[in-house]
């Protein structure tokens, strides 16, 4: 009998083992990655999204100039440029495309393609949200603005079909560094002209079946609120190096969902890992668990149009009452305590003046006329995400001990979220800012006047003034020392109060080969395999 | 009644009333009892025990050190992500959801059974145009009302607010005291004004039940018989019909309890209804959920609150419905 029964118990869990296949095996056996993607984009037009979600799906899909490297964030492998080479001052690059480049409907990519995407993303009427990424090229700021309506003065010119020539306002060093991020990228004229005018935006032109691009992959199919999924691109220049079959974003905000979809074998790779939840994956299953260091800051933003935050002794009061080292080690964990706004990158190091002095903060707050939080107005905490409600109650909390303050927590989803920002119509925000290229320029920038993502309502003359110099530095090391001086004067004045920096927490399954931690976190998909 | 007969004429058995009658057979159902019984316990220890000053530890307290504690004696439920106590957390957050369920549910249930009892019992015209009413509230999506709502509703809840706190703070008072004062009457006055909203926005499904039922009562015979008797209108229909119609309404208004409580945490996390770090039962669920892979007793404890409430609410419900049946044999 028993042996009967043991017999039965062992073809009943095989009969459960075999229909219960999960996604992410039946995934590796058709070779795609699924990937957690944390929402729904905005738009797969690089030129009018600023997301890091949406910079994942159109990094399948498009390729740069320059590529990313999978191992080496300072590496510049050749993309769509087969090479380059700049000038003495590093004002004037040439980059030479490569013949075989073609989009993924055939069609060849030329450098006039480069100028019409440059043109378009200049252009005013577009009213793309990151141009100021472009403001590298001599003129683009001007035309940008409506001051020169001529686009052949802007230093972007096609010589022949393969020769891209630039000219810059400044010496850029990190040019080809530059090329590899979205607002960069190449768009299809011959596209988005068939689907309306230039400066048309968001027309159907990046959806499927429409969108084409010059990445290893091609767009195959949008599901909303479900999944984004993408194919290998056979018209790709290297397609024959790619490995993956295709990949499957889902955008799944939250993330304690996505890690739960994550064990239950649903994704190859979550987007990020709650920091409260790092100690029991790191007792219960360490092989899954990726903690990286990433160039990102968490900070608190502040609108200081706002009466009482308009006072910059009240925004250091607000930042002196943070316990940064507790909140990293008990709800950031994880995280790193901010000592500025710049986390450390290469040469560069701000100096450490951010601290824990509740004492220093309560007189701060009383020589701005609110002794012991008396007559402080009210109010509210923006937050868009369930992972930042546990940090924004640490925050409110500590305000509340040490300077008897209280804010309320209010949260809104991702879009009002950010439009509230821009409208500057938001008191205090709770944010963060994810480096675009290894430069602190990338950080600094953020907070000149009539930057689309400054929001704060501040500016500061002597600021501009230094980054101004800073870009006409051509000694290296100069460079970074009037750069730390002018992170200082934001670091002064506080319009954000940075809390910690991000160290990238996710999870990943270790049949995905060809993942290397990255500062920058832009994995090139093209390398990756799946080998389980 | 079976005893009337024999018995002698001088001893006319005294009518038991309706509420006698339920009483007694709602006294014999043992779930029914049994719920009561949990229900008085959870009510009172939400209302009583935050009440005692220094019994409970704050809910707001963190101690980040202290987080994700296992229960102990100086934490009896363990303590949550930000080291504040559980226990605490859960009574305070009863009081809010307990709250809520019964305004929302009295309001919209005395709504409901009104209307739909003048609509069935007028009939004609009137009750096509009152129904029509109904309907077109239907086509309202809700909650997108709720949120509007909320938005017209909050400078009039923060005068509210100000007002209760100035009321309660002796004059002369720290700004710490006017804090303290402020987060213990903020849950109360931010959500009572949007709870009634919300109450007299779903009393639609209460209106037709009672409508349907009212209009089947209406044509029986005892109250052809009060008719006669010259009663008025309103004493047939509020004493003779509608406590004939009292069983459905009454295991609809033991759902709705619940189903409001839930709603609450809705609008919680749209940020309409208790604001952190205030909690309640709906928020205390949804934070403990997306924490079950770290600590799964965040869950686990206003889980059980919350469910052996609704359970407790569902049995009393049925027992309620049986115990008022004015058609149920005598015994």
């Amino acid at each position: 009998m028993p042996r009967r029964f043991l017999f039965l118990a062992a073809a009943a869990l095989a009969l459960v083992s075999c229909s219960r296949e999960t996604q992410v095996e039946r995934a590796n056996r058709e070779g795609i990655l699924i990937l957690g993607n944390s929402g729904e984009p905005k738009s797969l037009d690089p030129q009018l999204v600023t997301g890091v979600i949406e910079s994942k799906i159109i990094n399948s899909l498009m390729e740069g100039l320059v590529a990313d490297d999978p191992e080496n964030d300072d590496g510049l492998p050749p993309g769509a440029a087969a090479s380059w080479e700049h000038n003495d001052d590093l004002t004037e690059w040439t980059f030479h495309l490569r013949p075989e480049g073609r989009w993924s409907d055939g069609v060849p990519l030329t450098a006039s393609d480069y100028v019409f995407s440059f043109h378009r993303m200049l252009h005013p009427d577009l009213i793309a949200p990151y141009v100021e990424m472009l403001y590298f090229i001599e003129n683009a700021e001007a035309f940008n603005k409506g001051e020169i309506s001529d686009f052949s003065k802007v230093g972007v010119w096609a010589d022949d079909d393969l020769t891209l020539r630039f000219k810059l306002r400044e010496p850029v060093p990190f040019l080809p560094s530059l090329t590899r991020h979205y607002t960069w990228f190449a768009v299809p004229r011959h596209v988005i002209l068939q689907h309306g005018k230039m400066t048309d935006r968001f027309t159907d032109w990046s959806e499927p079946p429409n969108m084409v691009g010059n990445g290893p992959f091609r767009l195959k199919s949008w599901k909303f609120h479900d999944s984004i999924e993408v194919e290998k691109n056979p018209h790709y220049w290297g397609a024959d190096q790619v490995a993956l079959n295709g990949i499957r974003f889902l955008p799944i905000e939250n993330p304690y969902t996505e890690a739960r979809a994550f064990f239950s074998g649903q994704l190859h790779s979550s987007y990020t890992l709650p920091p409260d939840l790092i100690d029991s994956v790191r007792k219960k299953s360490p092989k899954y668990l990726r903690q990286e260091p990433y160039v990102g800051t968490v900070f608190v933003r502040l609108n200081t149009t706002r009466k009482g935050l308009d006072d910059p002794r009240v925004r250091r009061a607000l930042g002196l009452a943070i316990d940064r080292a507790a909140l990293t080690e008990y709800v950031l964990e994880g995280y790193f305590p901010a000592t500025s706004l710049t986390p450390k990158m290469g040469q560069y190091e701000p100096d450490p003046v951010l601290r824990f002095d509740p004492e220093e903060a309560r007189r701060l707050l009383a020589e701005a006329g609110y002794p012991d939080g008396k007559g402080f107005p009210r109010f509210s905490v923006l937050i868009s995400r369930p992972a930042a409600r546990a940090s924004t109650e640490a925050l409110q909390a500590m305000w509340r001990e040490h300077l008897n303050i209280i804010v309320d927590i209010q949260n809104k989803d991702w879009g009002s979220y950010i439009s509230a920002q821009q409208s500057l119509d938001f008191d205090i925000a709770s944010a963060g800012w994810i480096g675009d290229y290894l430069d602190p320029t990338t950080f600094l920038n953020l907070w000149t006047q009539g930057n689309g993502n400054n929001n704060t309502g501040w500016s500061n003359p002597e600021f501009e003034n230094l980054l101004d110099q800073a870009a006409h530095e051509s000694d290296a090391a100069q460079r970074l020392e009037i750069l730390r001086k002018a992170e200082s004067v934001v670091m002064a004045e506080q319009p954000i109060l940075p809390v910690a920096y991000y160290s990238r927490n996710y999870l990943l399954r270790p049949e995905v080969k060809g993942w290397h931690p990255l500062l920058l976190d832009n994995h090139p998909f093209k390398t990756l395999r799946l080998d389980p | 009644m079976s005893t009337a007969a024999s018995s002698p004429a001088s001893r006319i058995e005294k009518g038991a009333s309706l509420w006698q009658d339920a009483w007694r057979r709602l006294s014999k159902n043992r779930a029914a009892m049994v719920s009561v019984g949990v229900l008085a316990v959870i009510l009172l220890a939400c209302i009583i025990l935050p009440a005692i000053p220094k019994f409970l530890q704050d809910p707001g307290m963190q101690s980040l050190e202290n987080k994700n504690l296992p229960p102990s004696a100086a934490h009896w439920f363990g303590t949550d992500h930000l080291g504040r106590d559980l226990f605490s957390r859960i009574l305070f957050g009863g009081r809010v959801s307990i709250m809520v369920g019964l305004i929302t549910t009295m309001v919209s249930v005395t709504i409901g059974i009104t209307w739909g009892a003048i609509s069935g019992y007028v009939g004609g015209r009137t009750d096509a145009f009152m129904m029509r009413t109904v309907d077109t509230l239907y086509a309202l999506p809700f909650l997108v009302i709720v949120i509007l709502l909320g938005a017209v509703l909050e400078p009039i809840t923060g005068h509210v607010t100000e007002f209760t706190v100035r009321l309660f703070t002796p004059s002369g008072s720290s700004a710490a005291k006017a804090n303290e004062v402020r987060t213990a009457v903020e849950p109360f006055t931010t959500l009572v004004p949007l709870f009634i909203a919300i109450g007299a926005l779903s009393w639609l499904n209460v209106s037709r039940i009672v409508r349907a039922q009212v209009q089947s009562v209406a044509k029986l015979e005892f109250v052809e018989a009060a008719r006669s008797l010259g009663l008025g209108h309103l004493r047939i229909l509020f004493r003779h019909i509608l406590p004939n119609t009292l069983g459905p309404i009454i295991v609809y208004t033991t759902l709705t309890i619940p189903g409001v409580m839930l709603f609450e945490a809705t609008l919680s996390f749209l940020g309409l209804g208790v604001k952190p770090p205030n909690s309640s039962w709906g928020i205390l669920i949804e934070e403990g959920a997306n924490r079950m892979l770290s600590n799964p007793l965040l869950l686990f404890f206003p889980a059980l609150f919350f469910s052996t409430t609704l359970f407790a609410l569902n049995f009393l419900g049925d027992g309620l419905r049986d115990a008022l049946d004015p058609k149920s044999s005598k015994d």
